[in-house]
């Protein structure tokens, strides 16, 4: 990747972050510019920050310029159906994670920093997420692939006028080698607002699907070892400009 | 609360911030007797590492008593005098069960973006960046501890807190890099740079039984306390060539061990310097790895190359000279919780007094200047202690 279109491309990431840029925004973008040009070397940019809201949930996950630009890419290339996925290993074993996972409470935990889960019925669930221009998303998915301690899988069933942000959530488990527990992957079928032509809506949502998989399952792993989900949540700082990085 | 924040480059103020508060059944809050200032946090200072916000509270090198604890806190109690060591470990997962507690895969909420910049993510710490998990630092009146059960380590002799405050860092870190060097009886060890992790890596050296250790600064009140608390040898690099002087003393092999104590903000000499700085300035290199470059020239064939000193981005390293002299290269934030117990009872059984480092003792309100005059090698500043 060019010196250039990494630097677009951080550009491009600060831009959305900033919608309406003020005076300020000038010097938020060097800085990222500068902080992306010293964070990143050789690797791949970006940062993926969550912010939330006070009290609602936020889904603005930005970061992952590059990420973000292949999304981009295959929104309008391929039609918005290629699924991201990731892998995790989890020091547990596989029967107890499908358990955990399959809990809404817990499912809630895993997904909290992009959105709110609540059960609706059995193996029903409804999701909800809101996007930084205040738009609502909510959905409802149900299982409908339950091999405990293999797979699990989600379906977006009624996609009411709100819309759905991914059509299909799915999980699948394999042991990790010696005494590693539980390789995981969890796979995400988005189905963004808009469908097929969606990228614009997805640029407008700061979605950055690796980004969004990727801390989803940290969340569970952290959950799954240790009880809890780290976070900073109440801390004294975060406090005025330039607080991306 | 009173708090050290972070505002920009060369720009720390004493801040009014809302007290922390217990947010996981894990959490313990701890009120800070005594907080030091790290060399590592002058990276901070100078705006050198990324994911810094403005109003973000410094200090990873802490000690206190446990005010508050969550539910599940079980081996704490109100009252309990601990040293709160700068990584955050889950206690948990495989690396914190491989005791390799400073690559704890759990405790950095931004691990992602971690990922991004490294490829996986190492452990969160106290006060240095939301990159290494955003937490609030030690540099206040209180601090909220995650995984309580796994980091603090309770203090329940009356040792001052003067001797047991660098358990939080300096020491082990010191001691690991002693330790990673891999130190057999008739060895030379170089440690370059006589800062307080210099410092604790010469005398752990010593510890572990070199036969020589010499050290490498420039400042001389930090070379006279290596030659006086350290017995070590010292070259002042300012006065002589650091690689002709190492041969004449080693025989033309090379010190046997080599330990970089500093880091990315290396102060370089010569052409080798100025082109660093010029590189820098082009953006061309995040870090100035004068150091790392010198001991791979200096060290001895098939030798060791500890390295203890932060470096934050791409560094430029001559990998071929690396190679061919099938150096072995060992590195890593420090595994604080490995080393807590055994350097304790070091420091309880008078074996070493670590508050010999502490320059300067002063209140937190004092800070601000404080990080200038650490930063600028001044007033003889070596280690800076601070009672909130
Ligand atoms: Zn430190
Ligand atoms: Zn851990």
């Amino acid at each position: 990747m060019s010196e250039h279109s990494f630097d677009s491309a951080v550009e491009e990431v600060s831009n959305s972050m900033h919608p309406g840029a003020s005076a300020g925004a000038e010097s938020n973008r060097s800085r990222w510019k500068r902080v992306g040009t010293v964070a990143l070397g050789g690797a791949l940019v970006a940062f993926g920050l969550r912010r939330r809201s006070l009290g609602g949930t936020v889904l603005a996950l930005v970061g992952g310029a590059l990420s973000y630009r292949t999304l981009s890419d295959y929104l309008s290339d391929a039609g918005g159906t290629e699924p991201v996925e990731r892998s995790i290993t989890i020091d547990k074993p596989a029967d107890e994670l499908s358990d955990l996972a399959r809990d809404p409470e817990n499912l809630e935990r895993i997904v909290g920093h992009f959105a709110d889960v609540s059960a609706v019925g059995d193996e029903r669930y409804r999701w909800s997420a809101a996007g930084p221009l205040a738009r609502e998303l909510s959905w409802e998915m149900e299982i409908t692939t339950d091999e405990s301690g293999e797979r699990l899988r989600w379906e977006t069933v009624d996609d009411d006028a709100s819309g759905a942000l991914f059509d299909a959530w799915s999980l699948s488990f394999d042991s990790a080698p010696g005494d590693r527990g539980t390789e995981v992957t969890l796979e995400v079928r988005l189905d963004p607002p808009g469908g097929t032509a969606g990228s614009a809506a997805v640029e407008r949502l700061d979605v950055v699907p690796e980004s969004l998989v990727g801390t989803a399952l940290d969340r569970f792993k952290s959950l799954a070892e240790t009880g809890t989900v780290p976070t900073t949540e109440n801390r004294p700082s975060a406090r005025g400009r330039g607080d991306l990085l | 609360m009173r708090a050290l924040t972070w505002h920009g480059e060369k720009d720390v103020r004493v801040s009014e911030v809302p007290r922390p508060e217990i947010v996981e059944p894990t959490d313990a809050i701890v009120e800070i007797t005594a907080t030091a200032i790290c060399g590592s946090d002058l990276h901070l200072y100078n705006d050198r590492m990324p994911g810094m916000r403005e109003g973000d509270v410094l200090g990873h090198e802490p000690m206190g008593e446990v005010v508050e604890t969550g539910d599940e806190v079980e081996n704490l109690e109100v009252g309990d005098r601990v040293v709160v060591p700068f990584t955050i470990s889950c206690g948990s997962c495989w690396f914190c069960e491989e005791d390799l507690y400073s690559l704890c895969d759990n405790s950095n909420p931004n691990a992602e973006m971690a990922r991004k910049m490294m490829g996986q993510s190492p452990a969160g710490l106290f006060g240095y960046s939301h990159l290494l998990g955003g937490y609030a630092g030690g540099q206040a009146e209180y601090l909220r501890v995650p995984y309580a059960d796994v980091g603090p380590i309770k203090i329940e002799s009356d040792v001052p807190d003067e001797q047991v405050l660098f358990l939080s860092d300096v020491f082990p870190t010191g001691y690991m890099a002693a330790e990673n060097a891999d130190i057999e009886p008739e060895d030379t060890v170089a440690v370059w740079g006589c800062g307080p992790v210099g410092q604790f890596a010469v005398q752990s050296a010593q510890m572990m039984g070199a036969n020589q250790v010499i050290a490498i600064d420039r400042v001389p009140e930090r070379l006279e306390m290596a030659g006086t608390h350290g017995d070590a040898e010292t070259i002042n690099y300012e006065h002589a060539d650091v690689y002709d002087q190492l041969m004449s003393m080693t025989g033309g092999r090379g010190p046997d061990r080599c330990i970089d104590a500093v880091g990315t903000e290396a102060h370089g000499t010569g052409l080798d310097g100025v082109s660093d700085r010029v590189k820098e300035g082009a953006k061309l290199q995040d870090d100035r790895p004068y150091v790392l470059r010198e001991a791979i020239k200096c060290c001895r064939k098939g030798g060791t190359l500890s390295v203890p000193g932060v470096y934050l981005g791409r560094a430029n390293v001559p990998f071929g000279p690396l190679m061919n002299k099938a150096l072995t290269v060992k590195t890593g934030q420090t595994h604080m919780q490995r080393y807590l117990d055994p350097l304790l009872g070091k420091i309880e059984e008078g074996e070493i007094d670590p508050s010999f480092i502490i320059s300067h003792q002063v209140g937190l309100e004092d800070g601000p200047e404080m990080y200038q005059t650490f930063n600028d090698k001044e007033d003889d500043c070596i280690k800076v202690v601070m009672t909130p």
